[in-house]
Parts: C-alpha cells; structure tokens; sequence
C-alpha cells in the first residue's frame, strides 16, 4: 500500500534529482560561454558587427534553438505525463477500506468528527497503517487543512468540502498547520495528529464519547502562540448515545 | 507653450509636465521609494522570523500586516509602475515618436499611482492595513470574519487605494497600446520592433484584459466593504468567486511583471555581447504565445480546491504548455552570447544575473507544475521561493536596465567598479534570502510558527535579507555619486547598442530627435522637418496628407509647438485621492441604516468626501476645456490601425477594457445564481415592463446620438443642440425610472444588502446606472461646449466618440435587460 508519503518522496526525489542536473548543465554552460566570448582585444574585425540603428534582423541558429528547446520540451513533459499515473492514484485513493473523519476549520482551530458522532477540537487521533479519509470544510474563512509530515492537504472552503485522504505507517505525533492566511491567529492555527495503535485509537473514541468535555481539546493546541481556543471542544458532549460503531476498517 | 515650459530644475515643471521622459522618470523614483517602502515591510518579518514562534516584534495582526503590505506593495506598486517607468522613457525613443499619444493621461496614470500610494500608506493610520494577504482571499478580505478587521476604515483604504492603482495602470494601458501601435517611425513594423518596445506591447495588452478583471474584483470587494453587500461574505461560492477572479487577473500579473524585464534582458544581451538575438523571430512568437495563454492557466492556483480531475487535468496541460515558450527564450539568450564580445559591464552583469535566477525559478516551477506534488507545496515556502526567484529575477533585470538607461537619462556616467560591487553584494543577498526557503519549504506561508528544525534556514534567509537590502543602499550610493560627480555621457556609451534611443543625445532633447526619424531606407535616418515628405512612398504621403486634413486644427498649431504642461492630470490625481479617502470612512453611515449594525458616524468622513467630489467637479471641467495639442505624428507606422483616428483608437482601448469589466461582473452573476440554484431566485424588479420602457428609451437614445454626430458633420449648430439635449433628456428618464424603481425597492425594506441577490442586481445594475451617469455628464458639458464655443462644428470627432461609449452603455442594457428582469 502507498502512502502519500511514498508517492510524493518518489517524485520528489527524481525532479529534484533531474532539477539538479539540468540546472548545474545549463548554467554552467551559461557561463562558460559568457566567459568563452569575453571581450579580449584584437579580435578579427570583419565580423557582421550590430550597428546604430539597424533594423533588426533574426540571428541564425534557429536550429540549435529548436533542438535545445525540442530536448527540454521533451523532459518536461514525458516527466508530467509520468506523473500523472500518480495523480490518478492520489485522486482515487487506495482502495483498502478505511475510516472518515470531517475536518472543519475555523478562526483558529480545527475540529474533526468522527464516523460515530464523536468530535474532537484541536487534537485528530487516527490509527496506524489506516486509510484516513477527510472531508475538509471550514466555518468562517478560507483555511487550508494540512500535515507536511504525511504530505496530505486540503483547502477548507465555506460551502465547499474538499475530499482527499492519507495513510499514517508510523505511531506518533504529527502537526496539523494552516496554509492559507485566515486572519491574526492563522499563525499559531496548528493542531496535533495522533497516529496510535488499532485498539488504542478505539479507547481514545471511547474516552472522547464519555469523557467529552476535556476532550483532546485542552493539551491538544500546540501550544504556543495566540491559540485562539474557542471552547468548541464542548460540543463532542452532545451525549451521543451511539450505536458505538467502531468501524475499525483496514486492519489486514 | 514649448517656449515657456519650466526647466527640470523647477518644481513647478514636476507637476506640471506631461513630456514622457519627465512622467518617466517621476515613475521610477516614486517605484525605487515604493521598493524601500515594501523592502522594509519585508525586514520587518524578516527579524520576527528568527525565532519559531517569532522574536515578538509584530503580533499576528501586525504580522499579517507587514506580509500583506509588502505583497502589495511590490507586486502592484513597485514592479510594474519601475517598468512603466522604463517604458515611458524608452518606448517612445525606441520608436521614433516625440511623445505618447495622450501626454495628459500620461502624466494622469502616474498621478493616480502616486496619489493610490499615499492612500495606502495612510491606510496604516486608519487603525491599520489591509491584512488579508496580497491574494486577499474571500471571506476574509470583507470585514464581517475576524474581529481586527472590524477596523476596517483602513483595510478599505487599502483596497480603494489599490483600486486607485488599477484605474493608473487601465489609462497607462490605452496610451501605450495606442502608441506603440500608431506611432512607429516610418519603416518601423511590428516584426523590426525593438525586443524592450515588443516586451512592453504584449505586457499591456495582457494589462488591458487582466487588469480590467481585477478592477471587477475590486470594485464588487469595496462595494461589500463600503455599502455592506454581501458578494464576498456568503457561504456559497463567495471563495470561489474570488479565486476565480482574482487569478484571472493574477496569472497573466506574473507575466505582466516578468516582460518588461524580459525584453530588457533581450535589449542588454544583445549590446553587450555584440550579437543579434539568435532565433529573433521564434522568441516574439514565443511571447504572443505566452500572453494569450497567460488567461488560460488561472485554475492552477485553485489545485487544492474542490475542482474535479478533468478540469485538473486541462489546466496542468495548459500550464506545462506556457512554460515551453520559456524555455526557448532562455536558450535563445544563451546561443546570443556564442561568438561574441561579451563584455561585463554592470548592467551585463545584472542581466547574466538574472538570467541564472530565472532558470533556477523556472526548474523549481516545474516541480508545481507536477500536480501531485503541487498539492504538497501549496501554500509553503517553495512557492514563495519559486515565485521571489522568478519575479526578483525580473528585478535584477531592471536594475541592470536602470544602470543602462542611466546615462541616457541622465547624462552622467556611473563608476563601474561600485557597479560591480553593488551587483556581488546583490547576487550573494538575493540568494542568501532566496535560497534557504527551498531548504525550508514545509513551513507554511504568511506564518511565524514553524518548525524547530528549520530555524537555521530562516536565519540565514533573514541575513541574506539584509545583504540585499544593503545592495540597495550601495546602488543608491553610486547612482547619487554619478549625478554630482560622474563624467558626461556620449550619445551611445555602448558600443554595438543599434536601437533609436542611442541615435539622440543624453538626455534627448524635450521632443526626442532633431528631425523626423525615419526607417525607410532600411537603416534610422533623420529627415529634416522643414522638407518632410520627401522621402516618403507615395501612397504614405497620400496618407499623411488625408491624416492633416482631419487635424487642420492641430496643424493651425503647426508641428514643433505641441504642450508639454498641464496641471490638471494633478488635479484629477488629487481630486480621486481626496474622493476615495473619503470613501474609505463611509461604512459607518451605511451601517447607520442597516438594520443589523448600530453605529455612531463622525462627519469627518462624508465632509472628505464632498470636498473630493468638489475638487474633481472642478479639476474634470478646467482639463475638458483646457487647450492642448499633443505632439503629432504626421508620418508614422500604424498596422494594424491605419485607418482608426489615434483618439478613436484609444477610445476602442478603453471599450474593450470595460467590457471585461462588465464581462466579470455578470460573471459574477451568473456564477453566484448557479451556485445558489439559478431557479432559487426570481427576477428581483417588480415590473419587467420598467426594464422593457428603459431598452426602448436608452435605444432610442442610441439614435439620437447618431443624429448628433450627422448634425454635427453638417455643422448644424441647432440640429446638434436638439440632439445631444435629446439623449441627454432621454438618459434623465432613463435614471429617473431606474430610481422610482430602486425606491420602490427601499419601501419594501429591500436593500442591497438585504441578501446576495439583492446585491447582485442592485451592483450590476448600479454598475451601469453609474456609466449611464458618466454618459449624462458628458454629455452635458458637451452641450455647455456647443452653446459656449460652438464646439464639434468644425471637428465632429468628439461626439463620434461620445456616441461609442454611448452606445456600449446601451449595448450593455441590452445583456442587463434579460438577465435581471425575465430571467
């Protein structure tokens, strides 16, 4: 099963890889020619020089242009088209069944819900080696849901919902950021990802049902800076006397 | 009027002068204070990022502030009017013309950019700037969101002041288009134009439509945050909306700002290594392609949106598409150098400069191009890496420009050596500040909370900042020492410069060249005046001839005594200035009235505003009936316009700007009532037969405007009279069934801001109510013209064009009609 993380640590790797080369190529070759045709003193002088007020003429070397321009054109786009499997697979997502989770930003917090009712402020707890499916919203303004370490993003549009999904093969914490400017506090707009085991991610649904108010909320904003925590956290309380569905999904 | 023009050492001459050397000049030092303005911004955020979390020097609205202004600042207020400085100086020399085609719109544009800019910084004082980005994303650009932006006097003056700008940049649009297309020197076609002069053609005609879409979008963002409509505050589709306008406009911007310097890498290359561009024609081919699918790329901004794969699909197609022709024009850039003299001047330098930091740009650009990856890298460091090192290589590049032109404009030659040192300390602190946010891209944009592990990176970004913004004070160390102690400029400092601006003095004299320039023979030649038309081809001196017998008023002036000075350009700037900081201050009243809002309006704010709009009454009519004659061009180039008089074509220039005005706002329209349901709504008038009796009213107007011109042609003073006072009579009615209609409205308590439809209709049409009222004015001082002066009986032209924006305003109802009314 591929990540997102291994989708993007594959293209990444080979356009910066080929990026590099082609950048240290072209423009070493750049200044090699500027150096090679410095000015020196005591060149020929029959050259067909430019002068004041000549009508401009095309330079010859149309072929070389058209070569070197054919050749970038061809690397630019077979490395797009190669890549374009890889959106099919991003846009679809793994096929493996999985859990959901309704994202929803506002200034400046996160809220996720899960499938059984229960909701969380600030803190998204999801289990290890699972197919996470998020519906990306927002409340107020324009946010962007987004974790650079599971390399998953959304825009959080009003009247929108954005779909996408990630796979986390490593417990742990991650950071949640915001990536659109939302106002004074988009900075320090971040929220914690808690990758845990299968049944620990279970005790923690259950503990947010019963538990409610102190939710993950309170820890759970990182901390630092102007967290401007509204005390939406409260309403995962809204004692949803649940079927208890625990769908815990991709555990093959 | 020549004669008696003020020396540049006068102050009067600076607010007086409409001469394009003098405008251009005004432009780029208002641009290089503009560059300190938002460099400093820039330094600002720089410090706070030392520290994750920030070293607390800025809070998060403070932060937002400086981030926003410095965006701003230099995208709109820096880049483009430092090359529209280069442009009105240079174009008109490049090809042979004494000035632009409208010297008084001239020195309007860059009054309107100055005064925009003061509104802005003045915007800090209104209890803070605009703080929602330079993208200034919806919602969150209206002030309903978040609670810092319930001061919103100066976020709204903010964004009056930008849409201050866009209406400079919309009139500096039609003078160049107008210009560059009928005032080539005879022999100068479009294919023999010099690269910088072509650069600047495609930059303003992708202005012309890009601009127009912004001045859409701002125009409906102040509407929601002065009248309180609620365009940009819905749930539904408001962001989107935004998006879609807002990159419209801001995509074909990037190009907008990287040609200019574009062409002038084209024009430095080719100097100082020797050599003619390598594959001349493929690159202007390369260019035309780029500015026509510059509109065709916008929704790769939006990736992340909720956007389907096939509409993914195209636009990645289309974006990898336009950066091919770049990829030829950076090749074609390195082949010019192959046999040459390369030469390492300063301005080479930079160029050389720019040119390796564009390629590192354009690579990195690939990488978003990849849309898979392009999801990942939204919204962080790499796209603020990718974008400085494409836009700043722009800079580099018209800084190089700025040490070229330097002698022609000044007559002072500058120190190489400080030259080069200026560009080394500018190389090291572009990359120094640059480089580092490719190391840490997954910080996220606009914040100062990143992560512990890439704090090095912004340090050393911060350092780079200020070795960069060192550079500057060395350049203007050096350019300062060249004015009071530098030796004189020759005519062409440059060995193998070949175009016309080397061919005067330096500085040119007020009118350019001595002698009219000529390219006809196939090299620049200057034709004595006094016994022009020799060597002119037969048929163009038919032509010539035909052109003065239309301008016998012009001619009764004679060549050679055209004006130079006009302080009503100023006035106008000042008198929109005063107008719009009024604007800014007006919520409070509208909230007065607003069922939802109580609030306590101070009176400073509509005195400001009827003070503006006393000023501009005045200045408007005294620059109506003021007496100039704009140099003229009795021989000239004009494919593909030959047979359109130079105002009529502005005046096409200008229509065609305002449709896609218009052609946005019904966008809008049309895009909200989808989103919402179109069937949701129904026609919000009360009487479609209003609408019906106003098409028929403005239609007829339309006839009587054509009887006019008729009239006028037949020197008919009374038939003309009767005409105009019958347009103008039936363009009153018009207004006045409009207004029983919205009154109608108001007593059933339907405001504009009762709900978006409301604000959808009452804007669109209000919209064009506003053009029918500028049309009435118009048309008014026009008959004040024929009683007073017996205007138009000689020279019909004006009502000609009168009748064109006339009939625009009707064609318009005609769209307006069924939209709102039977649909």
């Amino acid at each position: 099963m591929q990540t997102r993380v291994d989708v993007f640590d594959e293209i990444f790797l080979v356009f910066l890889g080929l990026g590099t080369l082609v950048g240290i190529v072209v423009i070493s070759y750049t200044l090699y020619n500027a150096y090679k045709y410095r000015d020196v003193d005591g060149r020929e002088k029959d050259e067909d020089l430019p002068t004041l007020g000549e009508l401009p003429t095309g330079g010859g070397g149309g072929r070389k242009l058209f070569v070197s321009f054919g050749l970038s054109a061809i690397v630019v786009i077979s490395l797009i088209v190669w890549t374009y499997g890889m959106l099919l697979y991003v846009e679809d997502g793994p096929s493996e069944d999985g859990i959901e989770v309704d994202v929803e930003g506002y200034t400046f917090a996160w809220d996720f819900e899960y499938e059984n009712g229960v909701t969380s402020t600030g803190e998204m707890a999801v289990p290890v080696d699972t197919t996470v499916w998020i519906d990306v919203t927002s409340r107020d303004v324009w946010h962007t849901f987004g974790s650079q370490e599971l390399r998953v993003k959304a825009d959080a549009i009003p009247g929108e919902t954005d779909r996408t999904w990630f796979i986390a093969d490593e417990t742990g914490e991650y950071r949640i950021e915001c990536f659109e400017l939302c106002g004074p506090g988009h900075s320090g707009m971040n929220a914690d990802l808690i990758v845990m085991e299968e049944d620990e991610f279970q005790n923690w649904l259950d503990e947010q049902q019963q538990g409610g108010g102190d939710g993950g909320s309170g820890e759970g904003a990182s901390g630092d800076g102007q967290q401007n925590e509204t005390d939406a956290g409260n309403e995962s309380t809204d004692a949803q006397n649940s079927t208890n569905e625990t769908n815990g999904g991709g555990e093959s | 009027m020549a004669e008696n023009f003020p020396p540049m050492t006068s102050v009067k001459r600076w607010f007086v002068t409409t001469n394009h050397k003098d405008v251009g000049i005004l432009y780029l030092m208002t641009a290089l204070f503009f560059l300190i303005f938002g460099g400093v911004m820039a330094l600002l955020f720089r410090i706070q990022l030392l520290e994750p979390g920030g070293i607390g020097i800025l809070s998060g609205s403070g932060y937002n502030q400086s981030v926003s202004a410095h965006g701003l600042l230099m995208v709109f207020w820096f880049l483009s009017p430092f090359a529209f400085g280069f442009a009105n100086y240079v174009v008109p020399l490049q090809i042979g013309a004494k000035d632009l085609a409208f010297p008084r719109l001239n020195a309007l544009s860059y009054w309107f950019y100055l005064f925009s800019g003061i509104l802005f910084a003045i915007s800090f004082f209104q209890g803070g700037t605009f703080e929602g980005g330079w993208t200034m994303y919806a919602p969150l650009n209206v002030p309903i969101y978040t609670p810092a932006m319930q001061a919103t006097t100066g976020g709204t003056a903010a964004i009056l002041g930008l849409t201050l700008f866009v209406l400079s940049t919309t009139v500096g649009t039609v003078n160049f288009l107008t210009t560059i297309h009928r005032m080539r020197a005879e022999g100068l076609g479009l294919w023999n134009m010099p690269l910088f002069t072509w650069s600047m053609l495609l930059t303003v005609w992708m202005m012309l439509f890009a601009f127009a879409a912004l001045l859409a979008a701002l125009l409906l963002l102040s509407t929601d945050r002065i009248l309180l409509t609620q365009y940009f505050a819905t749930q539904q589709g408001s962001s989107l909306l935004w998006g879609h306008l807002f990159w419209f406009f801001g995509h074909p911007e990037v190009y907008i700002v990287f040609f200019p310097a574009l062409g002038m890498m084209f024009e430095m290359f080719q100097t100082f290594t020797g050599r003619r561009l390598v594959g001349r024609k493929w690159v202007i081919i390369a260019m035309v392609l780029v500015a026509v699918q510059s509109f065709l790329v916008w929704m790769h901004h939006m990736f992340l949106t909720a956007i389907n794969l096939e509409i993914k699909t195209l636009f990645m197609a289309t974006t990898i598409g336009i950066s091919l022709p770049f990829d030829l024009m950076v090749f074609s850039l390195i082949y010019t150098m192959v046999k040459g003299r390369v030469r390492f001047t300063t301005p080479f330098l930079f160029s050389l400069g720019a040119l390796v930091l564009f390629i590192l740009g354009g690579i990195t650009g690939v990488f978003l191009g990849a849309v898979v990856l392009d999801y990942e890298f939204r919204g962080t460091y790499w796209v603020v890496a990718h974008f400085h090192y494409v836009m700043v290589s722009g800079v580099t590049a018209l800084i190089g420009g700025l040490y070229y032109y330097w002698p022609k404009i000044t007559g002072k030659m500058y120190d190489e050596f400080l030259g080069k040192v200026n560009f080394a300390v500018y190389f090291v602190g572009f990359n120094l500040l640059y480089f580092p946010m490719f190391l840490a891209w997954e910080t996220p944009r606009r914040v100062f909370h990143y992560g512990e592990g890439l704090q090095i990176y912004h340090q050393l970004a911060t350092l780079g900042a200020f070795v960069l913004g060192s550079s500057f004070l060395i350049l203007f160390y050096t350019l300062g020492k060249s004015l009071v102690s530098g030796p004189d400029a020759p005519d062409n400092p440059w060995e193998y410069a070949r175009t016309a601006e080397w061919a005067t003095t330096s500085p040119p004299p007020l009118e350019n060249f001595d002698g009219r320039p000529t390219y006809a023979s196939g090299k620049l030649e200057f034709v004595d005046t006094a016994t022009d038309g020799g060597t002119a081809t037969p048929g163009e001196a038919a032509r010539a001839d035909l052109e003065r017998a239309s301008h016998d008023v012009a001619q009764a002036h004679g060549e050679g005594h055209a004006d130079h000075a006009s302080i009503w350009p100023f006035g106008i700037g000042l008198g929109t200035f005063v107008l719009f900081l009024g604007l800014s201050g007006m919520t409070s009243w509208v909230e007065a009235f607003h069922p939802e809002f109580s609030s306590n309006p101070s009176y400073l704010y509509p005195s400001i505003t009827i003070l503006g709009v006393g000023i501009l009454g005045y200045v408007l009519f005294q620059f109506g009936v003021e007496q100039f004659e704009a140099p003229e061009m009795a021989v000239a180039e004009r494919w593909p316009f030959e047979g359109i008089e130079t105002t009529k074509l502005g005046v096409w220039f200008f229509l065609a700007s305002d449709v896609i005005v218009f052609g946005a706002v019904i966008g809008a329209y049309v895009f909200m009532r989808i989103n919402a349901g179109w069937m949701s709504w129904g026609p919000i008038p009360e009487h479609a037969w209003a609408g019906l009796l106003n098409t028929y009213i403005l239609l007829t107007s339309s006839f009587t405007v054509v009887l006019a011109l008729e009239m006028a042609r037949r020197k008919s003073k009374k038939g003309l009279l009767a005409s105009m006072s019958v347009t103008l009579l039936l363009g009153l009615t018009f207004m006045g069934i409009k207004a029983w209609e919205w009154s109608e409205k108001f007593a059933h308590g339907d405001y504009w801001f009762s709900g978006l439809e409301y604000s959808l209709y009452y804007v669109t049409t209000g919209l064009h109510g506003l053009h029918v009222v500028l049309g009435l004015l118009l048309a008014g001082f026009m008959i004040y013209r024929v009683l007073t002066v017996d205007a138009y009986l000689e020279d019909s032209r004006p009502v000609e064009y009168f009748g064109l924006y006339w009939h625009f305003v009707d064609v318009v109802w005609v769209f307006l009609f069924p939209l709102f009314y039977l649909l």
